[in-house]
């Protein structure tokens, strides 16, 4: 890589750090992290820190769409909010009051294979949060109106989401159409008629399943004392007693025997293009392989198609991709806006010839180079916050089997090879084991249902 | 332990150039922060999208390198680098690991002291901003609202241009625009430098003062802002999305200045009204009554008012209901104030959530660029706790009279099915109507400037 000096020649240049990544990731602090397991089974990871006077919490709850069922989809979603809404201590409401009234803010996702419960806070309400996160776990109470009203949030949720959403529209019908048998065909924010059928009962027996001590994974970081912290947690959760482990996941998607195409026609503007690969679970030994292929390909400006379709073909006006790392083998999306005008058919095809040619002929030295660069940089962001810290070690105690893996991420992003990745790219990119959604501006406007069916399902 | 502004240095070169130093080592990053005074304010009346092409191309092509080697260079060490404009200025920020530090300083210089402003990659740049725009009303209008909002409550008012420019406007930018708009508004004077993060700060003030001390300033300041007048009264702006689900509205009027001396009390009383889960609006939109998603406000605060806002969206029938339930929440504001308990709870919360944007290298660079643009003092950060310790209700009051509405005094801006939500609409006040894909965010004022080509 060359690096123009131009106009600083009289300013020393200090010799450059070494340039290869450390075996392990050196992050101040980091030698501080603790972990428990309670006598429940529930796991319990903390990371002092003291940049600020505050505190992240992450509580990882293993359920999510993919532990969902015909009938009921959306249900984890929608469990998450009945978590806001009262317990048989705490009237609904009285959780978000009694929290932002000692300074702690909260949040909450739902994903194919997780429910994430987020808190920040200053560090003296520690007690408080504890207090609250574990009243919801072992004394939620569920009350009709509450149900009814939480209803129509998550409709208007699914509205602003999907439904006046080119992207998500298309993007739920690509995932439906991915899978055939694993409930990853889901859409996390579930269908309109589920949203409108659950019952108390369902959300009854969610509760009994799959929130229980046993099945979540608590992170903490921020100013806090390690061992006081566990206690704390101890005396909170560790009289909440576990149950039978959530029934596992035992579909397994059959193999793909071919490409599928969904076409979806919208009042719209700019067309859009959306390539669902098959691709391996979180915990794959091609992990940090797939990682990097998908930043070579699509992160930032320099990358291979931003630089194709983007600025020198002028096919798509973005590009974007996200890998569903999950428990099992999800999805490698790739995903293009198009110009108003532009035929997606082409783009399909020039978008094509370039991952042929990854297949073919792998990614540079620099390409990869690149995308180690990027990864390790976007490592250390996240690293930089108590936010970033918590949400990561959650991640890998739960995706990835133990937190302190994640302090192996760079020695595994410096070990990918450049073979490596192209053995990687043939295996994935592979035309007959993806979905391809098409969505293709129309000036009539939309009749309920909200979205015109797959057209077509082929070839 | 409190937040305070960290340790750092500032150093002024002898041609305005104010730069900041801001060491800071927990993770091995380096960030930076170049504020250019000026912004969307210098834009042609005519052609608002000009400041921000300009910031876009900053990054297209620099010193020795074309727009590809540029960002190959940015990208193969894993750094970041992206410019946008403001109403008030131009913002160029990015993140490097600090062993390349000395070169992302002079990838920032060649950036700002020497941009190609290439003719084609301008074109490539607006046609693709025109159509981003495009993609953003297909997937997400409510991301627009504020744009649309903006305009037709500060109407010519520079505020009210849109910063990022509208179909039309961004089609009519040339390559004189742009050289007109670097010439005139890109100079020493103008510019605020911090450097955040696991640096060498002798180094770095070094390298800047050779970088940047030769740069002359422009020939001018930026042109003067003035304040924006509040016009009485209530009106509507529909925004036709035919067959949409649900209906995205904004509430507005003209608030408060930067400087505005009750900001804790502000703070507090916008927490209570839109700012938080627990909030008035979001208890009434949503939790009691289930009707949308969400609902908040908030004040953007300039060098003069910018806006006070509100928004939420509800489903096509329910628009009325909701939009009737958000100015009878303002309303309720205006009549009840806030009472000793919720002024207590705003409080603890205000104080504990605010260290959260306050922690890393990035986060300080941004906020000390901001102190010094408009001329804060870092008592604005290491007084704030104190400040809010000190807020009562009476001074709350004051608050609520000065910078909110009252509910028949506002803009209202509602992208929906028109043809489902006019009439609901018109009780408000009158409607003007246009279309989502309209190539304006608003229509052509009266006064006529020749906005519309």
């Amino acid at each position: 890589m060359t690096v123009s000096t131009v106009p600083l020649e009289e300013v020393p240049r200090p010799p450059r750090a070494d340039l290869a990544p450390p075996r392990r990731l050196r992050v101040s602090g980091s030698e501080d992290v603790r972990a428990a397991t309670l006598a429940n089974g529930m796991r319990v990871i903390v990371w002092p820190v003291r940049n600020i006077p505050n505190i992240a919490l992450y509580n990882w709850v293993r359920a999510g769409s993919r532990n969902e069922a015909p009938g009921a989809t959306g249900l984890a979603h929608f469990f998450e909010h009945m978590m806001f809404n009262g317990t048989s201590r705490h009237p609904p409401g009285e959780f978000d009051r009694l929290m932002e009234a000692e300074g702690g803010a909260n949040n909450a996702f739902t994903s194919d294979d997780v429910t994430v419960y987020q808190d920040w806070f200053p560090a003296g309400a520690l007690e408080r949060v504890l207090d609250l996160e574990s009243d919801r776990v072992a004394h939620l109470a569920f009350t009709p109106e509450v149900i009814e009203s939480e209803r129509g949030v998550v409709a208007s949720e699914r509205r602003l989401r999907v439904e006046d959403n080119s992207h998500g529209l298309l993007a739920e019908q690509v995932q439906a159409t991915a899978f055939v048998a694993h409930p990853y065909r889901f859409p996390t924010i579930g269908w309109p008629a589920d949203i409108r059928s659950w019952r108390l009962e369902d959300l009854q027996a969610f509760y009994r399943t799959y929130y229980a001590p046993n099945n979540l994974t608590l992170a903490l970081a921020g100013d806090l004392d390690p061992q006081g912290a566990i206690a704390l947690v101890r005396r909170f959760f560790e009289p909440i007693p576990a149950q039978a482990p959530p029934p596992p996941v035992r579909t397994v998607e059959p193999e793909q025997l071919c490409e599928r195409r969904v076409l979806v026609r919208r009042r719209a503007q700019t067309p859009l293009l959306q390539c669902a690969y098959k691709a391996p679970a979180a915990a794959d030994s091609r992990a940090p392989a797939v990682s990097l292929l998908l930043g070579a390909l699509v992160e930032g400006d320099a990358s291979r198609l931003h630089r194709i379709l983007v600025e020198d073909r002028r096919l798509a006006i973005e590009v974007g991709g996200h890998w569903q790392e999950g428990f099992d083998p999800g999805l490698l999306w790739l995903s293009l806006v198009l110009p108003e005008g532009v035929d997606a058919e082409e783009a399909r095809e020039a978008l094509d010839a370039e991952l042929a040619a990854v297949v073919a002929d792998g990614i540079t030295e620099a390409e990869l180079e690149r995308a180690r660069n990027l990864a390790t940089v976007g490592l250390w962001k996240k690293l930089a916050s108590i936010d970033g810290k918590a949400q990561l070690l959650g991640e890998y105690e739960v995706f990835h089997g133990d937190w302190s893996r994640l302090f192996d991420a760079p020695a595994r992003i410096a070990e990918v090879t450049a073979d490596g990745l192209r053995t990687v790219a043939a295996e994935i990119l592979d035309v007959r084991r993806r979905t391809l959604g098409v969505l293709i501006p129309s000036e009539e406007a939309r009749g309920a249902p909200a979205a015109a069916p797959p057209a077509s399902v082929g070839p | 332990m409190t937040v305070r502004v960290p340790q750092h240095e500032r150093l002024s070169l002898g041609n305005g150039v104010a730069l900041i130093l801001v060491p800071r080592r927990d993770v091995p990053l380096v960030a930076f922060n170049a504020v250019l005074r000026g912004g969307g304010l210098a834009d042609p009346g005519s052609r608002p999208g000009v400041a921000s092409i300009v910031a876009g191309l900053l990054e297209k092509g620099a010193g020795e390198r074309n727009a590809y080697a540029f960002a190959d260079v940015v990208e193969g060490v894993g750094g970041s680098f992206g410019a946008g404009a403001g109403p008030e200025a131009i913002t160029v920020r990015g993140q490097f690991l600090a062993r390349d530090q000395q070169l992302m300083l002079e990838l920032l210089a060649d950036a700002l002291l020497r941009p190609l402003l290439d003719g084609g990659e301008l074109e490539e740049l607006a046609d693709r901003h025109i159509e981003l725009i495009k993609a953003a009303k297909d997937s997400d209008p409510s991301e627009l609202i504020g744009t649309y909002g903006r305009a037709f409550l500060f109407e010519d008012h520079p505020y009210g241009r849109p910063v990022f420019g509208s179909e039309a406007s961004l089609a009519a930018i040339d390559r004189d625009d742009v050289l007109r708009y670097y010439e005139g508004q890109f100079g020493a004077e103008r510019l605020i430098l911090v450097l955040a993060g696991d640096i060498d700060a002798d180094l770095l003030a070094r390298m800047a003062a050779d970088s940047f001390s030769r740069w002359p300033a422009t020939a001018a300041p930026p042109p003067a802002l003035a304040r924006p007048r509040a016009r009485g009264g209530r009106r509507v702006q529909l925004i036709d999305f035919p067959g949409s689900a649900q209906t995205y509205f904004w509430v507005g009027s003209v608030g408060v200045d930067k400087r505005y001396p009750r900001r804790a009390a502000l703070d507090l009383v916008n927490t209570l009204f839109g700012g938080r889960f627990t909030s008035l609006l979001n208890s009434e939109l949503r939790i009691k009554s289930g009707l949308s998603y969400g609902a908040r406000s908030s004040f953007a605060r300039g060098s003069v008012p910018g806006e006070f806002s509100l928004r939420s969206f509800a489903q096509t029938e329910n628009t009325g209901r909701a939009l009737e339930l958000a100015l009878r929440t303002l309303d309720r504001l205006r009549c009840d104030g806030v009472s000793r308990e919720m002024l207590e709870s705003a409080r603890a919360y205000t104080l504990g959530q605010y260290p959260l944007g306050l922690e890393t290298a990035a986060d300080w660079a941004a906020v000390l660029a901001e102190i010094e643009l408009y001329g804060l003092g870092k008592a604005y950060i290491d007084e704030y706790p104190a400040q809010l310790a000190a807020v009562g209700v009476a001074e709350a009051q004051a608050v609520i009279e000065e910078a909110f509405p009252a509910a028949d005094s506002v803009a209202i801006v509602a992208i929906g099915d028109a043809a489902r939500i006019e009439g609901a609409l018109s009780e408000y006040g009158p409607v003007s109507r246009m279309s989502l894909t309209d190539p304006e965010f608003s229509l052509p004022w009266a006064s006529g400037d020749g906005f519309r080509p």
